[in-house]
């Protein structure tokens, strides 16, 4: 409990950094909100008056410090908020577009993962065998495509030549209820985890294969083949030990991939956080960026958190006595 | 990816038992998924997928467009103006059956018509009008519409007479109310927003007008869904439901349309789909013109710059004809040195662009700009003619029009630099700083239709600071320019159709405070099974209400063609533009297609909801052969797995 306790105090300590980089970040880039909101050729000349009382309205009028003080304290009450761009509460655009985001992020993670690891451990049970080459190039060479050139490939493929799903969007606008509304949702959803799946292969693939292969040489599976374990047994002890960096990094994945997921969000116009922080940015929506960043910021420190208290759990070298 | 070759034997048997069993219940799945997609469709009523370019809010008409030029459109579905419309030759009336003016022209007296109905149920009143034509007024806020009440003319009053008169009072003479701000503000339920206390923060609560939709649900960032407005008061709606999805990428939109997700999508055609889209029996192109242009602007506050003979010798150098070739596709005219667009009603008669490199550069020399050693030109007090030009990174027409005037204003001894930045950063730079004037040197952007078609337009862009809004624009400060303008902007509809802001656009001509690059033609795809009914409406692209009201709209076969059409439009100068009409015209417009004029959006590729609507852009063609190539290729390694997966013996042994 200790060392829970320990590593709470640090990862606070990780979340204050965050707030106040997440505060400065956005405001660094040239131009304010009321440059995006009230450009020129739409709205003609803005005056001094009317740009303060725009950036009034969002609290955005005062200095730095003083923005950054009235931040934390309506952090504090658990108001984000509310977005420049589109006047919703910044907590309602944010929970909207993260349960789009962990789900597509979760089923491309999940999938990747499982695949990457059957095919990096039949890989690395192979290791210098034509097969064990010929997967490997395989993985690295899809591995290599670039997120937009698989998305727009399946694009064209599979929505275009042959009409098998849908083009864009999470849902279908309207009213579907019921089981409808989910096979509409999977439809959906195929494409744009297809293409996070194909691109997020290729590092779990290559972590635990070079995990199973650096198990293979310990001493313990040498003694296990010297007194006559079969095959399986011995794989099973040695994929079992290889996969704890596996485990890292597939919740280091994940809590990255929710943010870098912007490329495949926007071409498949998914609703997700990463398009949300691109759409932001572009606005200057300070508000939504610094509730996107600190959101994101909170998931990769959680999933930190996670691996850190799962690892003893694996791992029993690493549990402390006591 | 078969893995069982990879396992020994003994492994495979049960591996192959485990795979059918997977294989087995992805198939019931994929069964599940396939069968629930074929829903059956309700014959009786007709609903639209349309795919929108950007996302605009929940269409408060207050607040700042994002999803130009069709924001207009979009609001204008589901509210309806006094007058339709600002960029008609004559406009008609819609909500208003006439006004009168006074003798000079400041006071108009507005007759509504009866038994018009909100879409709450309420009736529309000349309570909404005076209540809207006010609170436009009061917010004083920098919108779409705003200028047309605040500045020119300047909203004084309004009293209502009875339910269906109303008279509008205004500090200036506005003998184009008509035009402008009677066809072009949309009006609002004095019963709701009364009650909503910030009117400019509103931006979620779902629209409520007297037009042909009614907003039935608006999801932000993501979709639209409209319903018919049953008692539409112009007549039947021919469509029962619009559904408009944002799809972000043009590619997608694009890839939705050829595959009938999409009937419609608001970009215009690039170029290069063009043919493929000609080729495909479900896709049609309606083509017509886009009171739209792309410009290059000085800030004529500059030093050297503040010289026309600099900005005119800059305007000459450049070849138009190579811009609509590159940067278009041909699919465009090139710009006129009279800055309005050559399908407006105000356009000058001739237009055309001077485009001679030696004039340019003897008239550079004479005026004293030696030409430097390293082949940049320097004033006469020693400042080199070397400047950044700023465009829009999510344009690349912007882009390439930028590196072409580098490119071409070399040959004159100038030096220019582009910079390619996002809309917020360019609009920073274009605001004027605490001590003096912005410090952008020039900037190229796009001049969209309810600009083009605004008969003011050039004394609200480029009248000195102080009227309008040059100041954020090129800062041009001529006497002579704001003279002629100020008289323009007094005169009779009658009289500037006659000589359409002549003499004003010729001295635009001999200043230059902007150089028009081109206009590009427009160009939109659907699909003629599922509605073709597309009207064009001058200023208003195909994508207007007119198209989806029975009065107007064409339901019979529209010739797909890539036939070229004319592009001029019965702009000339009409009979009268009467200041009252009674009836509602029949129109010049709304011919079936493949009329011309409408200023049409399309857009930057991701998400860009910035205020510059942008020309096309993205290129389509086809991912066939690149599909194939891949799938070959993919192929090739997965056969040379397979070969390598040849049954081995099955020892420990792992080496080969």
């Amino acid at each position: 409990m200790r060392r829970a306790g320990r590593l709470a105090l640090q990862y606070g300590l990780v979340v204050v950094a965050a707030l106040v980089l997440n505060f400065i970040l956005p405001r660094l880039a040239a131009g304010d909100p009321v440059d995006y909101l009230i450009p020129p050729d739409s709205s003609g000349f803005v005056t001094a008056e009317q740009r303060q009382a725009t950036l009034a309205r969002y609290d955005l009028d005062g200095s730095n410090r003083q923005q950054f003080v009235t931040y934390v304290k309506n952090l504090t009450h658990g108001d984000l908020g509310v977005s420049i761009r589109t006047g919703q509460p910044v907590r309602e655009v944010v929970t909207g577009r993260l349960g789009w985001s962990l789900l597509l992020v979760g089923v491309a993670v999940s999938i990747s993962t499982v695949l990457g690891v059957l095919l990096g451990f039949a890989a690395g049970w192979r290791r210098g065998t034509k097969r064990d080459i010929g997967v490997l190039s395989a993985v690295l060479a899809v591995d290599a495509l670039p997120a937009f050139f698989v998305g727009l490939m399946l694009l064209l493929a599979f929505s275009v030549k042959l009409d098998w799903f849908p083009v864009y969007g999470a849902i279908a606008a309207g009213d579907i209820t019921g089981w409808a509304r989910v096979t509409d949702v999977a439809r959906r959803l195929v494409l744009p985890a297809s293409t996070l799946i194909l691109t997020g292969i290729g590092s779990v693939f290559v972590v635990s294969r070079s995990a199973l292969v650096s198990e293979l040489g310990e001493d313990y599976v040498f003694m296990a083949r010297a007194k006559g374990l079969d095959d399986r047994a011995v794989r099973r002890h040695a994929q079992r030990n290889a996969l704890l960096p596996v485990s890292t990094a597939a919740l280091l994945g994940f809590s990255t991939l929710v943010g870098a997921a912007t490329v495949v969000e926007t071409i498949f116009s998914y609703p997700g956080l990463g398009s949300l922080a691109f759409d932001s940015v572009l606005a200057r929506d300070y508000p939504v960026l610094q509730g996107v960043f600190l959101l994101l910021a909170l998931i990769a420190i959680g999933a930190n958190f996670f691996n850190d208290l799962l690892y003893p759990r694996l791992d029993p070298r690493v549990r402390k006595v006591g | 990816m078969c893995i069982a070759p990879l396992l020994n034997r003994s492994q495979a048997t049960t591996f192959t038992q485990m795979k059918l069993r997977i294989a087995a219940v992805l198939s019931v799945f994929v069964l599940l998924l396939v069968g629930a997609t074929a829903q059956a469709q309700d014959d009786e009523s007709v609903s639209l997928t349309i795919g929108l370019h950007a996302a605009e809010k929940n269409l408060n008409p207050l607040i700042r467009p994002m999803a130009l030029p069709i924001t207009h459109d979009i609001t204008n579905l589901v509210y309806d103006t006094l007058f339709w419309s600002q960029a008609s030759v004559t406009p008609e009336p819609f909500l208003a059956t006439g006004a009168v003016p006074s003798d000079d022209a400041r006071t108009w007296t507005v007759s509504l018509r009866e038994d018009v109905v909100w879409h709450d149920g309420e009736p529309f009143t000349a309570e909404d009008v005076a209540f809207t034509f006010q609170l436009v007024s009061d917010l004083e806020g920098p919108a779409r519409y705003g200028h047309h009440v605040t500045d020119h003319p300047t909203f004084v009053s309004a009293e209502v007479v009875d339910d269906l008169t109303v008279v509008l009072n205004f500090e200036n003479p506005i003998p184009t109310f008509l035009f402008l701000p009677g066809g072009d503000i949309p009006i609002l339920p004095e019963h709701i927003w009364a009650d909503i206390e910030d009117p400019l923060a509103d931006a979620t609560s779902v629209a409520i007008g007297t037009g042909p939709f009614k907003m039935v649900e608006y999801v932000p960032d993501t979709s639209y869904r409209f319903e018919a407005n049953e008692d539409y008061f112009l007549g039947d709606v021919t469509v029962d439901e619009l559904v408009m999805p944002i799809v972000r990428d043009a590619q997608a939109a694009w890839a939705g349309l050829q595959s009938g997700e999409l009937d419609f999508v608001t970009r215009n055609v690039p170029a290069q789909l063009i043919d493929g889209m000609n080729d495909n029996p479900d896709v049609g192109i309606v083509e017509g013109s886009r009171l739209q242009s792309t410009y290059l602007m000085f800030n004529t506050r500059k030093p050297v710059l503040n010289d026309p003979v600099v900005r005119r010798a800059i305007g000459m150098s450049l070849d138009l004809d190579v811009f609509v070739n590159l940067v278009e596709g041909g699919l465009a005219r090139p710009g006129n040195d009279t800055w309005t667009h050559p399908d407006s009603a105000w356009a000058h008669p001739t237009g055309g662009h001077a485009f001679d490199v030696d004039a340019a550069n003897s008239t550079l020399d004479d005026a004293g700009y030696a030409m430097g050693d390293d082949g940049v030109r320097v004033s006469p007090d020693g400042t080199p003619l070397a400047w950044t030009l700023y465009v829009n990174s999510f344009s690349p027409p912007q882009i390439r029009s930028g590196e072409l005037v580098a490119e071409q204003v070399a040959a004159i001894g100038v030096d220019i630099t582009v910079e390619p930045l996002d809309p917020a950063a360019t609009s920073a730079l274009r605001r004027p700083s605490a001590d003096g004037p912005p410090q952008i040197d020039m900037f190229i952007n796009v001049f969209e239709s309810h600009a083009h078609a605004d008969p003011d337009h050039l004394f609200f862009f480029f009248h000195s600071p102080g009227r309008g809004v040059g100041v954020v624009f090129s800062g041009l400060a001529d006497p002579e320019f704001d003279a002629l303008v100020e008289a323009d902007i007094a005169a009779s509809p009658e009289d500037r159709l006659a000589n359409g802001n002549v003499a004003a656009q010729e001295k635009f001509a001999e200043l230059m405070p902007a150089v028009t690059l081109y206009y590009p033609d427009g160009r939109w795809g659907y699909r003629p099974d599922a509605y073709d009914g597309w009207v064009s409406d001058p200023g208003h692209g195909v994508f207007n209400k007119k198209s989806f009201i029975s009065t107007y709209a064409a339901p019979e076969a529209v010739e797909e063609t890539d036939e070229a059409v004319p592009e001029e439009e019965p702009a000339e100068a009409d009979d009268d533009s009467s200041a009252t009409t009674e009836e509602p015209a029949d129109t010049d417009d709304g011919e079936a297609m493949a009329e011309e004029d409408a200023p049409d959006a399309d857009d930057a590729t991701a998400a860009q909801d910035s205020a510059q609507s942008d020309p096309d852009d993205d290129d389509g063609g086809s991912g066939g052969t690149v599909v194939v190539v891949v799938l070959v290729l993919l192929a090739a390694a997965l056969g040379g797995v397979a070969f390598m997966r040849r049954k081995k013996a099955t020892t420990g042994t792992v080496e080969d």
